[in-house]
């Protein structure tokens, strides 16, 4: 099994299931032609540096933080899987492509009319050629919404379709995706990563870019703001959603603002952005938050994930919903049993994609149709799921044991939730497993946006496949892969990117005003970074002297007191303690990823897994390595955040954090250990929880005494760890945020900051005592209430912090 | 009949709230026997922005936001309207299969087709054990109008007008099994007894004259916002009131404020406030004929 084979040796074991499609392989067993460079490619290659090869992606994947999270799992640590990405991608030559092409822009003109009907004019239920419950008993049936096609405007303008190919090698349109399509984040990302494996090979074989397609689409949003100026907002369901990732992915290649619906204001008179500079509008939203939970005003009003009055908006003609709320109903299994009826009333001619065939139970002769043949059908809802209801009915297969829902043989009335559907066998596509090719069954699924002259199709798409050779169920949370998808060209590929410069529009729109919300999640994100650095250091300081003074020692017990303070005990397992503290700075990263490098967010994650993977009950040596390397990290996101990040507002939100809960801890850490009479070694280890015992020995000739040591780690403002340095900071950081500079008299929030650093910078060591200490702390957290209200009070969710007190 | 209506209607808040949004739909609509002659609207904070509108049903919703601080909200609608209703023959309705055939055909997708009103919406889920309960008491040949009233007259008896056992979000299923509830609920039980025979039914909200017991004042604002039911008994008869709570038809007395499929279309009072803890709210409601 070593060396280079032939191609022979490659497809050895490669036995597509008889009777159905094989991408790659032809019934006879030669190679399609369009895959025969990949497998040449494949098989000049051994093992190893296939393995070599697929290791680069996957090192491009967890670099970039790619994963995707799981609905259900209590532990946060669980719910995020890393992309299961396979190999080799699926190829689709290019003669294929342009037929398939045309056949999906047919489809979305297709679509984008038949939403026009539903929420237009009806016409298509007026002459009965669509029943009227396929409307009226629809969930996605927006009410408040019905007559908002009369503008004209197209009411989608990103859609996917899902496709499947049967065994005489037509693709066939297994569903519609219009809500909010996801995968063409995951689909640029599976690229990106399979051109570390595969580079050489894409290039040779001319696959086409994706590049392109999200380029146009993004100057159709930007176009619909109206204004060279308008913004683009990104409508996300928020961090809990499977697909958070790809939504910050998206906006943050695109240019777009990441919004959650708490961070907008919406009525009539339009819709505004919740920023630290105040309210902003925003004229065009990308949603990719279901529309029933967009607005709890006049839709799910359960919803804590939208906006009261987006519905109101919309109405007024005052935003631009791409796609527009209500446009989930094109996603009804129940519309394709009508489609070459309506086709052939909306576009006068018959579809050039074939679809799935569909039976709606809703009708007599249809029902006992399914009712009949109900071994051979999958059974599915008609409709799409109501909102708070997901976990309802998927598919049933017969072959899987599950049972027919008694409405099936109900009254018509119930029976009209479903459709019967004809079980399409997927053709198979080889990836790699074990070392192996192995042909699994696949779908893909293909994205559409629309411009001024119409719809355009991404080169490309994203392929499923099936982690079992069952042909039929597909599903990612099921553990399935998904694969990158070549569309392969005889031209040469034009270079577009948007990762490099771009349009220069977009270069100079960058300083956004700073949403509130993320300002928040940057401000806790310096603190909770900054108190995981405090804990680490202060638990470093016990185990340097646990063994020698042992645990009854008085400075032993401060120590543990203080630890107690923040739910780290010292007798007890304290990682479990730190690790809290790490879990929620890189939970926090992780809401903003928008706004921060992958690299910074790479190190927090590393932070908590470095703790998680420590066995419990560590020794003292152990812990102290553990430390070690903790502080360590810490101090490469704090170089990242110092060299990377760029000084625009959230910068100083995030260091108005760090440098705050600096200086609370070391003021509370301080006041803790020299209250009444200070234990042997407090004045050393206060020293040391600063980092200042080397400043000391070139500061000060004389030996330790309190007045030296208060001077360099509480007042000294050249030293970076003192309290005093925290106080002047953090001014410096308030005076640039917007809205408290230029005014004649400062604010209250400028003006107890410039009070504290005064008074930390003027006082004579002799006076710091605990009360002192103590007064420096409330300060520290009087300002952060101050800044709290001011900037974040709007913000969204209102989210409990745990403040250790 | 002419009867001033007053409602009012309020929140105390835990703490204040900083900003809210409500959707109020608690003034009489016109239509059904029902003229509105005046109608006026107190909201207090004074919002800063402010609306009304139509729904797709065709009620009259208010719109407003608050968007200064404060920690009770209080409204007050008043309202003189107009009635007069008179009660089908119900006997003449075509039979409940008739009328479930046309309702099922309809092309219609207009605000009150009755291709809206049937199957299953966000409030009211089709319950198997509904639809038998109903069934139980109908029959395909049965005139609908003497269907409805009979399934009216039967939740009046079987079950028990107790408060404090369900909340705004209790399901049909669950007040059907509790047997017991109040005017939402029975009305929930109802319209999903009526879909589930392939009925289109509707949920009315509104109000209700009360007489006072015979030779004792009328006692202000002990009465709170009413609900029953509106059924399709077929093209000619359209839509009439049938109120499960008190088991009769909708008369002159039972004066509509909005129609939907069901509570969550059409909440008197819908909003969304940033708050923590619990609120108390209150509610009252006169309806006083003018003579």
């Amino acid at each position: 099994m070593t060396g280079a084979g032939s191609l022979e040796a490659l497809l050895a074991g490669y036995r597509p299931p008889a009777g159905g499609f094989d991408e790659m392989m032809e019934a006879g067993g030669t190679v399609r032609e369009c895959y025969r460079p990949l497998a040449d490619a494949l098989s000049a290659m051994d093992r190893a540096e296939r393995t070599a090869r697929f290791a680069r992606a996957g090192r491009y994947l967890r670099e970039a933080g790619v994963f995707y999270r799981v609905y259900g799992g209590e532990d946060p640590g669980e719910e995020q899987r890393v992309w299961p990405l396979a190999y080799p991608p699926l190829v689709i030559g290019e003669g294929q492509w342009a037929a398939l092409e045309a056949g999906l822009v047919q489809r979305a003109v297709f679509l984008e009319r038949l939403l026009a009907d539903l929420y237009g004019d009806n016409r298509l239920v007026a002459e009965g050629i669509l029943p009227a419950p396929i409307v009226a008993r629809n969930p996605e049936y927006l009410r408040p919404l019905a007559g908002q096609a009369a503008s004209g405007e197209p009411l989608i303008r990103f859609i996917a379709i899902d496709l499947g190919r049967g065994p005489d090698g037509r693709w066939w349109v297994l569903g519609d995706r219009a809500q909010a399509p996801s995968g063409a984040g995951f689909a640029l990302e599976n690229r990106v990563a399979t051109a570390r494996a595969f580079g050489d090979v894409s290039r040779a074989m001319r696959v086409e870019r994706l590049a392109g397609f999200f380029q146009r689409f993004r100057e159709t949003l930007f176009r619909l703001t109206g204004s060279p100026t308008g913004r683009v907002g990104l409508l996300t369901p928020g961090p809990h959603n499977e697909t958070y990732f790809e939504h910050a992915y998206l906006a943050r290649y695109l240019g777009l603002t990441l919004l959650e619906g708490g961070d907008l204001v919406a009525g009539e008179t339009g819709v505004a952005v919740r920023t630290v500079h105040g309210a902003r509008p925003i004229p065009v939203l990308w949603r990719r938050l279901d529309a029933d939970y967009a607005d709890p005003l006049e839709l799910f009003s359960a919803s804590r994930i939208g906006t009261a009055g987006l519905v109101a908006a919309v109405r007024a003609g005052r935003v631009r919903l791409v796609n527009a709320l209500g446009s989930g109903i094109l996603e009804t299994r129940a519309l394709l049993a009508f489609q070459a009826a309506m086709a052939k009333r909306l576009l006068g001619e018959e579809l050039k994609l074939p679809v799935i065939a569909t039976w709606w139970c809703g009708q007599g002769s249809e029902r006992e149709l399914v009712r009949a043949n109900r071994e051979r059908m999958a059974l599915a809802p008609a409709f799409p799921p109501a909102s708070g209801e997901e976990g309802a009915m998927r598919p049933i297969l017969p072959a899987t044991g599950g049972a027919s829902p008694e409405s099936l043989f109900g009254p018509a009335v119930e029976a009209a939730s479903l459709v019967g559907q004809e079980m399409v066998a997927l053709s198979t596509v080889p990836v790699f497993s074990a070392g192996q090719l192995e042909p699994r069954p696949v779908t893909l699924r293909v994205y559409l946006a629309r411009g001024e002259d119409g719809w355009f199709v991404m080169p490309g798409g994203f392929a499923r496949v099936s982690q079992s050779d069952d042909p039929r169920a597909v599903a990612m949370q099921a553990g399935g892969h998904s694969i990158d998808v070549w569309v392969t060209s005889s031209q040469e590929p034009k270079p577009v990117t948007l990762l490099g410069g771009g349009g220069a529009r977009f270069a100079r729109r960058l300083p956004n005003a700073l949403p509130s919300r993320s300002a928040d999640n940057l401000y806790w994100l310096g603190r909770y970074v900054e108190r995981t650095e405090g804990v680490t250091r202060l638990l470093r300081l016990a185990a340097a002297r646990q063994g020698e003074l042992g645990e009854g020692a008085p400075l032993i017990q401060r120590i543990g007191d203080l630890l107690a303070a923040y739910g780290v005990s010292l007798s007890h397992d304290p990682v479990v303690g730190l690790e809290a503290h790490a879990r929620a700075a890189s939970a926090t990263a992780s809401r903003i990823r928008d706004r921060f490098s992958p690299d910074g967010w790479r190190v927090l994650a590393e932070l908590e897994e470095l703790i998680l993977r420590s066995p419990p009950g560590l020794g003292i040596e152990a812990l102290q390595r553990l430390l070690g390397e903790m502080l360590t990290r810490l101090a490469g996101f704090t170089g990242l955040v110092h060299e990377n990040m760029v000084r625009f507002t959230g910068w100083r939100f995030l260091e108005a954090g760090r440098h705050l809960e600096r200086g609370t801890i070391t003021a509370g850490i301080a006041a803790t250990l020299l209250k009444g009479e200070p234990p042997e070694g407090a004045l050393e280890a206060l020293l040391e929880f600063t980092d200042s015992r080397v400043a000391h020995r070139r500061r000060y000739s004389v030996a330790l005494s309190r007045e030296t040591v208060l001077d360099l780690a509480m007042l000294d403002p050249l030293n970076p760890r003192s309290v005093s340095f925290q106080a002047g900071k953090l001014k410096e950081m308030l005076e640039h945020l917007p809205g408290t500079g230029g005014g004649v008299t400062p604010d209250g929030l400028i003006r107890r900051t410039a009070r504290l650093a005064v008074r930390l910078e003027t006082a004579e060591p002799a006076e710091v005592d605990e009360a002192f200490l103590n007064r420096a702390s409330a300060d520290f957290s009087a300002i952060s209430d101050l800044l709290l209200r001011r900037y974040f009070s709007g913000a969204a969710g209102g989210e409990e912090r745990g403040e250790a007190e | 009949m002419i009867c001033d209506i007053r409602l009012r209607i309020g929140t105390d808040y835990p703490s204040a709230v900083g900003e809210s949004s409500h959707l109020l739909r608690v003034r009489p609509r016109a239509g059904f026997g029902q003229s509105v002659e005046a109608a006026s609207l107190l909201i207090d904070p004074r919002p800063g922005e402010q609306g009304r509108e139509t729904d797709f049903f065709g009620n009259t919703v208010d719109r407003f936001r608050i968007d200064r601080a404060h920690d009770r909200l209080s409204i007050e609608m008043r309202a003189r309207v107009a009635v007069e209703r008179t009660a089908p023959d119900l006997n003449l309705a075509l039979p409940v299969g008739e009328v479930a055939r046309a309702a099922e055909a309809s092309r219609d997708l207009a605000a009150l087709s009755p291709a809206h009103f049937l199957g299953s919406s966000r409030a009211v889920k089709l319950v198997p054990d509904v639809t038998a309960y109903a069934a139980a008491r109908s029959g395909r040949r049965v005139s609908v109008g003497r269907a409805c009233l009979d399934l009216a007259t039967t939740i009046r008896n079987e079950f028990t007008y107790e408060e404090g056992f369900t909340d705004v979000t209790t399901d049909v299923a669950a007040a059907f099994a509790l047997r017991r509830g109040v005017c939402q609920d029975f009305a929930h039980v109802m319209i999903a007894g009526l879909r589930g025979l392939g009925l289109p039914a509707a949920y009315a909200s509104g109000y209700l004259k009360t007489d006072p017991p015979p030779g004792q004042p009328r006692i202000e604002g002990v009465d709170a916002m009413h609900a029953w039911v509106m059924a399709w008994l077929g093209p000619e008869i359209g839509w009439i009131g049938f109120d499960p709570t008190n088991g009769i038809l909708a008369g002159e007395g039972h004066i509509i404020a909005a129609i939907g499929r069901d509570y969550a279309d059409i909440a008197p009072m819908a909003g969304v406030v940033t708050t923590a803890g619990a609120q108390r709210s209150w509610h009252a409601v006169d309806v006083v004929p003018v003579d």
